[in-house]
C-alpha cells in the first residue's frame, strides 16, 4: 500500500491523478452502500457477536460464551418452535412447487379468460399479509365465521380451524398457498414461455398424451426454474411471520409458533432476552444458507446428470 | 342437437382437460375473490348487520360509516398518513439511491466493482427478519427508533432494485455516455440527462414494487414504532384486532383502506408488475 503511494508521487504529473471520472463511481454507490453498511451487513456480522453475550435491555451486555446456545439446543420451547417451522416450510415447499407448476402448465395455453385468471391467481402477493391474515380469522372464527356458519347450515358441523392444533398447523399453510402460490406460479410460466415449442411437435407426432409429454419433457425443461421456486418458497417459508402473527397469534398452545415470532417475542417482548434471540437468529440463518445451498448443489448435479 | 353443432363447428376442441381446467380455475377464482368481496361487503354493515344469522351477503345500504367512525373515533388518520409518508418517503430514496448504484455498478470500470456487486446480490440472503435485533441497535444508536427515518431508511437500499436496474443499463451503448463526455458533460450531468430517461421502465417497475413492499411491511414498522402515534395502518390493525379494543366493524373498514391502493395499482399497471417480475424472478 504505502510502496504504492511513493511511486505514484514519483511520477511525473502529466494529468490530474484524480480525475471526476475516477471518484464519480464511488459517489455514485456510496448513499445505497453506506444503508447496506450500516443497516444489513455491518448488522449481519453483530449478530453473531451479540449472540455470544446475554442482555436483559439492550444497553449493557455480559459475555456469556455459547451459554445461549446451550440454552436453546436444550430448551423444550425452541424444538417445538423449530418442528413447527420444519413442519410448516415442507408442507408450504412441497404444495408450493405442486401447486404453481399446476397453475402454471393450465395458464400457459391460450384460451378465453387466460388474462382475466392469471391476474387473479396473482392479486394476493400484493395485498398486506398481515391484513390477509387477519380476514382469513375471522372468516375462519370457531362459531361466527363465515366458514363455520355455513358448514354448520349443512350439517358438518364447527370444525376449530384455529382452536385445534393439528388444525391450525395445515390452516397457516393453506394461507400461506394463498398468499403466496400466485407469485410462484408466475415464476413458473415464466419458465414454461422458455421452452421451445418445437420441442413439443415431437411428442405430438408421437401421439404422447398431456401426462406423458409433461413428464417426458416440460418437466425436464422445467427443472431450473423449479429451483429456482424450491429455494424461494422455501425462504419465505423459513422467514413467515406477519400473516401467522395475526391469523393465530403463534397459538393454539404455540402450535403454529415459528422461527421468526420466537426471536421477535425473546428479543421485543418482556422477559428481553437479547443474546438468546440472537442465538436463535444465527441458527434460522444458518439453516436457511444450508437448504439454499444444498438445493441449489442438488439441482445442479440433477442438470449435469 | 344444437350445442352439439355448435362445438363440432368450433375450431377449437373442448375436451375433458379443458373443462377440468375451467372448473379448477373458476374454484380458485372465488377462493380467492369471495373472502376479499366479503370483506368489501361486510365493510359497509352495520355492526348489528355484521352479528345477523343467517349472515346476509349485501349491506342493507352502502354507509359509510365505519370508514368515518373509525378515522374519528381511533386515530387511523394518524395512521394512514403515517403509512403514506413512509411509502412515499421509502420509495423516492429507494429509487434515488437504487438507480445512482446501479449506474455506478454498470458504467464504470473500478476496483473492487464486481465484490461490490456480489456484495449486494448476497444481502438479498440476509433478510430483515434475521438481522432485526442489531439493525434495531443500530437504529437506538442514531437516535432514530420511533422516528419516520427510522421506519424509511433501513428498508430503502433494495437489492432487488439494485439488480433489475443494473441488468437493463448494462444494454445501453457506452457511446452515448463517451459522446456526452467530450462534449463536457459532468459525470453526474450524463447520469442525470441521459441514463435517467433512458431508464422509464425498470424505474418505473422498481417504484410500483418499493410501493407495495413499503405500503405493506410488517415486522420492522412494528419492532421501530414505539408509540402508536408512528404506527403504520398494518401495524395499528394487528395491534388493534389483537387487543379487541376497536370495533370489528372498523378493522374491516380500515383493511379495506390498506388494500385499495394495491389493488388499484394492480388494476392499472398489472403487465409492467408481471413483466417486471417474470423478468427477474424476485420479489
Amino acid at each position: 500500500m504505502s510502496a504504492d503511494t511513493v511511486s505514484a508521487r514519483a511520477r511525473p504529473r502529466a494529468r490530474p491523478l484524480i480525475t471526476g471520472k475516477m471518484i464519480a463511481p464511488y459517489l455514485f454507490i456510496l448513499p445505497n452502500m453506506l444503508i447496506f453498511g450500516l443497516f444489513t451487513i455491518y448488522p449481519a456480522f453483530s449478530m453473531f457477536r451479540i449472540s455470544w453475550y446475554d442482555s436483559k435491555d439492550g444497553r449493557r451486555f455480559r459475555p456469556v460464551g455459547m451459554e445461549n446456545y446451550v440454552e436453546i439446543f436444550s430448551s423444550a420451547e425452541f424444538f417445538s418452535v423449530a418442528f413447527n417451522t420444519v413442519l410448516f416450510t415442507v408442507a408450504f415447499v412441497l404444495l408450493t412447487v405442486v401447486g404453481s407448476t399446476a397453475l402454471a402448465v393450465m395458464l400457459n395455453d391460450k384460451f378465453r379468460g387466460r388474462g382475466f385468471f392469471r391476474a387473479v391467481i396473482f392479486l394476493p402477493t400484493l395485498l398486506s399479509a398481515v391484513v390477509v391474515g387477519l380476514l382469513w380469522g375471522w372468516i375462519l372464527e370457531r362459531t361466527n365465521g363465515l366458514l363455520n356458519v355455513a358448514l354448520d347450515a349443512i350439517g358438518l358441523g364447527q370444525p376449530g380451524w384455529l382452536t385445534d392444533g393439528n388444525l391450525t398447523r395445515w390452516v397457516i399453510v393453506a394461507v400461506g398457498l394463498w398468499i403466496h402460490s400466485g407469485f410462484y406460479a408466475l415464476i413458473m410460466l415464466s419458465g414454461l414461455q422458455g421452452i421451445d415449442p418445437s420441442v413439443y411437435e415431437a411428442a405430438q407426432i408421437d401421439g404422447a398424451g398431456r401426462w406423458r409429454t409433461f413428464t417426458q419433457i416440460t418437466w425436464p425443461l422445467l427443472r431450473p426454474t423449479a429451483l429456482v421456486v424450491i429455494i424461494l418458497s422455501m425462504i419465505s417459508g423459513f422467514q413467515a411471520f406477519d400473516f401467522i402473527w395475526t391469523l393465530t397469534g403463534g397459538g393454539p398452545v404455540g402450535a403454529t409458533t415459528l422461527m421468526v415470532q420466537f426471536i421477535y417475542q425473546k428479543a421485543f417482548e418482556s422477559p428481553v432476552r437479547y443474546g438468546l434471540a440472537s442465538a436463535g437468529a444465527v441458527v434460522l440463518f444458518i439453516v436457511v444458507f444450508a437448504f439454499t445451498v444444498l438445493s441449489f448443489l442438488n439441482g445442479r448435479r440433477q442438470e449435469a446428470a | 342437437m344444437i350445442t352439439t353443432r355448435w362445438t363440432s363447428v368450433s375450431a377449437r376442441r373442448v375436451g375433458p382437460y379443458e373443462v377440468i381446467r375451467y372448473v379448477i380455475l373458476i374454484v380458485i377464482t372465488l377462493l380467492i375473490l369471495g373472502p376479499l368481496v366479503w370483506t368489501l361487503l361486510s365493510s359497509f354493515k352495520t355492526e348489528a348487520e355484521l352479528a345477523s344469522r343467517p349472515p346476509q351477503p349485501f349491506p342493507q345500504q352502502l354507509n359509510l360509516d365505519n370508514y368515518t367512525g373509525a378515522m374519528e373515533r381511533f386515530p387511523f388518520a394518524t395512521y394512514l398518513k403515517n403509512s403514506v409518508i413512509v411509502t412515499v418517503g421509502a420509495t423516492l430514496l429507494t429509487v434515488v439511491i437504487n438507480t445512482m448504484c446501479a449506474y455506478g455498478l454498470a458504467k464504470y470500470n473500478f476496483r473492487g466493482r464486481n465484490f461490490l456487486f456480489l456484495l449486494v446480490l448476497a444481502t438479498i440472503m440476509i433478510p430483515l427478519q434475521v438481522i432485526l435485533i442489531p439493525v434495531y441497535q443500530m437504529m437506538a444508536r442514531f437516535d432514530l427508533v420511533d422516528t419516520y427515518l427510522g421506519l424509511i431508511i433501513p428498508p430503502a437500499a433494495t437489492p432487488t432494485g439494485v439488480f433489475l436496474l443494473r441488468q437493463y443499463m448494462l444494454g445501453l451503448p457506452d457511446e452515448l455516455i463517451e459522446a456526452a463526455r467530450v462534449d463536457g458533460a459532468s459525470e453526474f450531468g450524463i447520469f442525470a440527462r441521459i441514463i435517467v430517461p433512458l431508464c422509464g421502465a425498470p424505474i418505473a417497475v422498481v417504484t410500483i414494487f418499493s410501493v407495495v413492499w413499503r405500503w405493506n411491511d410488517f415486522l420492522w414498522p412494528l419492532v421501530i414504532s414505539q408509540s402508536s402515534e408512528m404506527y403504520t395502518l398494518p401495524v395499528a390493525l394487528a395491534q388493534f384486532n389483537s387487543e379487541l379494543i376497536v370495533p370489528f366493524n372498523y378493522i374491516l373498514a380500515m383493511s379495506v383502506v390498506s388494500m385499495l391502493p394495491v389493488i388499484i395499482i394492480f388494476l392499472f399497471l398489472q403487465r409492467k408488475i408481471v413483466t417486471g417480475i417474470a423478468a427477474t424472478g424476485l420479489k
